[in-house]
């Protein structure tokens, strides 16, 4: 090993000698055994037979060779078992050059006898001129942190700490309230099995309660995010909770003594208006709490808190009852810590539209039996609680309850999107409310009904009932109302049969929408995570949904868009199983990550202002460095660099140089064009690949290079091309937004449009440069813009620069 | 004859401190005017070594050829690849010549 230059074995793989019967092999083996550092050249027909890669382990083993290239089809897993049988006798993985016929257009045969000879041997020498720049490369490892920041305790967060907790990883649970539980805790039942959310929290709690590797954060949010995966520095703040969580016992003597009385859930449900002003629930939920209380919305932790801004001057009345002096009421400021991590996991949740800007429909604020759905959830927990207080404002026979769907939600002035969960939740609170009253006469107004999957099942069985009554249309809530007033007179347009609808009614359940929470918009600022146009949390919505762009920082539940409680578990649980690589004490880096040539780079920190993920920072010679813990490897930067300083391991710029330079002599006719397409190994170079695979006219005129991003693409290297006398140059990307990197297929066009700008001044046809964009399964469109391309190229004549 | 800088392209390169045309001219000629856009500070001491022009990203810097070896109009305008630059020479005839050069890039 390690000969000096390098000295490559080609081999030919023609399994049932089908390439024999298009290219002369004799021929090829004849020209490439010429070739310097070339030791061994032979065609292998059946590379599977036991005793073939033995005679390629022999040849390595001798010392003969010390890297391969392979000519033929192969699958990945074919690639990989070839890898493997190799390194047993020391081949880096890396070390091997595969020169795949199917998808440079040879192996359909398509041609001339002498073109196929010709294109079979100037591909050959590009894989052999490639295969000598090859280097040996070993992943490399960083140091990493072990622990996870969460940041909201909802049933998203719980759900979250308790994966990490079951595989052994120290969680911090930073919660902005008392206790956890979030809004699924204010909750009279939940989807799809209609049981009560507090046995849904104390189900997950189980493995939390007991475990030392979690630590709760309550009245607490994040300040800060610095650092990196593996390595995130968070700083928290907290609110004194004015009670020592390890010495009280929860008996709540304290409560007993309080003089203040609070409503239940002040700060639970809508951060605007102030509650209380609201005059519709003050009068429903007859629940308080006291200044002194257990933690809200779930009691876990099981310690109570004081809340110390309604505690009247001087009082300490809780102080002298408590049994074990837990109680500490003198002043105290806000701690701050900091917490390392390997990632953060961000499940912030949703706060509910408020339904005070609907005023102008629905009386929300103005008529005291106009309520939101999240309140509603409140009065029949409080109903099924058993407690006397009559589900209705009016005394005595009230029974008529209605429901306006899409309050709030799918309106261009409001949410322009389905919230998704209310139809649901409209049919669970009927479902609950005909149980404890079976007298409810029920009326739904609503847009359409969005009940999806199962619960469409529970819909139609309401539906069939006699007394749910479903209108298409959307009320009014009549302004003569008496504001005071016991009942409510809704006019409506039926909209399907045109007539207008007058509905008394005592009790009006507005189905608000959900809108993304304040805590999450803060901390999306603070961590600078971008956020979609709704100010949900951005991520690639089918191939990583989870993750954001910055890597390490993962999302998950409703702060990722509306959810239902299972879909908003569901989410926590891939996001957690993402971050469950940053937390392993290391972090595995593949091989193929930029590096900066020091000797070129001119600092001109285009790089770091482009890099769609944000990894550059300038080490202290002012050059700049790549965080590879950040680094998604999709050579942007490579692309970018005006003085082609940075190269993508495994694929680096002299790599594709050589490749390049190979075609300078043509293998076809002067008159027939040769393309070299650039295409992005997401979805383009796919969309070719299949093209071949269904057997569809390629022309040959094509020579194919993946990258891994249209991005990565050096204007250095279309320059090279044009410069031999290639005619047509494509760069092949994704269509717009649909970048796996943001915006690599953007970045791209302008600056082979800043090119072509260039071309037009050298007289030099500027459509030779062109970008495409193309779907996966775009393999018919492929091929006939070749063949486009080619027409307009022969239209154009030969390339200037063409021998 | 002084660089011509295109300013509907020119993006000051990004306005970072120094751009690369300021890092690579031999005279420290070049800086950015108060749009943050590449100028030259002193066009008569430019001596045409074109490195502005070869380094520009944008391809927003043109050199016009002195008048003394191509009269007024003449261009000459260089492509960078990783290893090469393609000159091409267009003359006030409108003649075009084309020559590659290897460079010692790597």
């Amino acid at each position: 090993m390690g000969t000096n230059p390098p000295q490559i074995g080609l081999y030919i793989i023609d399994p049932g000698e089908t390439l024999a019967e298009i290219v002369d092999l004799q021929a090829v083996i004849q020209k490439c055994a010429k070739i310097r550092q070339v030791e061994v050249c032979e065609v292998i027909s059946d590379i599977w037979a036991e005793q073939s890669l033995q005679t390629v382990q022999e040849t390595v083993t001798e010392n003969r060779i010390d890297r391969l290239v392979w000519v033929g089809t192969f699958t990945a897993q074919q690639k990989k078992t070839i890898q493997n049988v190799l390194l047993e006798v020391g081949v880096n993985p890396y070390l091997h050059e595969w020169c795949d016929l199917q998808l440079q257009t040879i192996a359909l045969g398509k041609g001339t006898e002498k073109t196929l000879l010709g294109k079979t041997l100037t591909v050959i020498e590009m894989a052999l001129a490639r295969a000598k720049q090859l280097q040996p490369l070993v992943p490399i490892k960083l140091p990493a942190s072990d622990s996870v920041v969460v940041v909201g305790a909802g049933i998203a967060g719980l759900h979250a700490a308790a994966s990490f907790i079951e595989r052994g990883k120290r969680v911090h649970l930073v919660e902005k309230q008392s206790g956890v539980g979030g809004k699924v805790a204010l909750l009279s039942r939940f989807y799809p099995l209609l049981c009560n959310p507090q046995c849904g929290i104390e189900y997950v709690l189980k493995t939390l309660r007991n475990s030392d590797k979690l630590t709760l954060h309550t009245l607490s949010k994040p300040l800060a995010v610095e650092g990196n995966a593996g390595n995130f520095s968070v700083t928290i703040q907290s609110q004194p909770r004015y009670v020592d969580t390890d010495r009280c016992n929860g008996c709540g003597l304290c409560s007993n003594v309080c003089p203040v009385e609070l409503p239940i859930f002040l700060d639970n449900i809508q951060d605007e208006p102030p509650f209380q002003e609201a005059k519709g629930i003050g009068g429903l939920i007859k629940e308080t709490r006291r200044a002194i209380h257990a933690s809200v919305p779930f009691s876990f932790p099981e310690s109570f808190v004081v809340e110390r801004a309604s505690c009247p001057e001087g009082c300490c009345k809780c102080e002298d009852a408590c049994p074990t002096k837990a109680i500490d009421l003198s002043e105290q400021l806000p701690a701050e810590q900091n917490i390392t991590a390997g990632a953060v996991l961000a499940t912030t949740g949703w706060d509910p539209y408020p339904l005070s800007r609907l005023n102008n429909y629905h009386g929300y604020g103005q008529h005291a039996n106009v309520i939101g759905n999240l309140e509603m959830e409140q009065l029949l927990s409080q109903i099924s609680k058993g407690s006397d207080i009559p589900l209705f404002p009016s005394e005595g026979d009230g029974n008529r309850v209605g429901f306006i769907q899409c309050s709030g939600s799918r309106n261009t002035k409001h949410l322009s999107y389905c919230s998704s969960v209310c139809c649901s939740a409209t049919i669970k609170q009927i479902k609950q409310l005909k149980t404890l009253r079976p007298d409810a006469k029920c009326t739904v107004f609503y847009q359409d009904m969005r009940c999806n999957g199962f619960e469409e099942e529970l819909y139609r069985e309401l539906r069939s009932t006699s007394d749910v009554l479903f209108v298409r249309g959307f009320p009014k809530v009549e302004a003569s109302n008496p504001p005071e007033g016991t009942k409510l007179t809704l006019v409506c347009e039926d909209t399907f049969s045109g007539r207008p609808i007058t509905t008394e009614l005592d009790l009006l359940v507005l189905a608000g929408g959900m809108q993304p929470s304040k805590a999450g918009v803060e901390f999306a600022e603070l961590s600078g995570l971008p956020l979609n146009d709704h100010n949900f949390f951005e991520g690639h919505y089918q191939c990583y949904p989870e993750e954001s762009q910055r890597t390490g920082i993962l999302t998950g539940g409703c702060a990722r868009g509306p959810m239902n409680a299972s879909q908003s578990i569901e989410s926590a649980g891939r996001a957690a199983m993402k971050a469950l690589k940053f937390l392993e004490g290391t972090i595995s880096i593949e091989p193929t990550y930029p590096v900066v040539n020091q000797l070129k780079c001119d600092q001109c920190k285009r790089c770091v202002e482009e890099c769609p993920f944000d990894c550059y920072r300038l080490n202290d010679k002012g050059f700049p460095e790549p965080d590879l813990s950040k680094c998604r490897q999709c050579g942007n930067c490579m692309g970018i660099c005006p003085v082609s300083a940075i190269s993508i391991n495994h694929l680096t710029l002299k790599q594709l140089a050589v490749q390049i330079e190979i075609l300078e002599n043509s293998f076809l006719d002067y008159e027939e064009p040769i393309i070299l397409a650039f295409l992005c190994e997401n979805d383009a170079l796919v969309a070719a690949r299949s093209a071949m695979d269904k057997g569809l006219n390629v022309p040959m005129n094509v020579i194919h290079i993946g990258v891994p991003c249209a991005g990565a693409v050096n204007n250095a290297l279309i320059a090279d091309a044009l410069s031999i006398g290639i005619d047509g140059v494509l760069i092949g990307g994704c269509k717009d937004g649909q970048c796996h990197y943001i915006n690599g297929n953007q970045l791209v066009n302008k600056r082979s449009g800043d090119l072509a700008d260039k071309l037009k001044t050298m007289r030099v046809e500027p459509e030779r440069v062109q970008s495409l964009s193309l779907e996966i399964h775009e393999a018919e469109r492929y091929v006939t813009i070749l063949e486009d391309y080619i027409q307009s190229l022969k239209a154009m004549g030969p390339s200037p620069f063409k021998l | 004859m002084p660089p011509r800088v295109d300013l509907t392209k020119c993006d000051g390169c990004k306005a970072q401190d120094e751009p690369l045309c300021e890092q690579v001219c031999p005279g420290n000629l070049m800086t950015l005017n108060e749009n943050s856009q590449a100028m030259c500070r002193e066009s008569s001491d430019c001596w045409d070594c074109m490195s502005c022009t070869k380094v520009y990203p944008v391809g927003a810097i043109e050199t016009r050829v002195p008048y003394q070896i191509g009269y007024h109009g003449a261009k000459l305008i260089p492509m960078v690849g990783t290893n090469s630059i393609t000159w091409t020479s267009i003359d006030i005839n409108d003649k075009v010549e084309r020559f590659r050069c290897k460079t010692r890039n790597d």
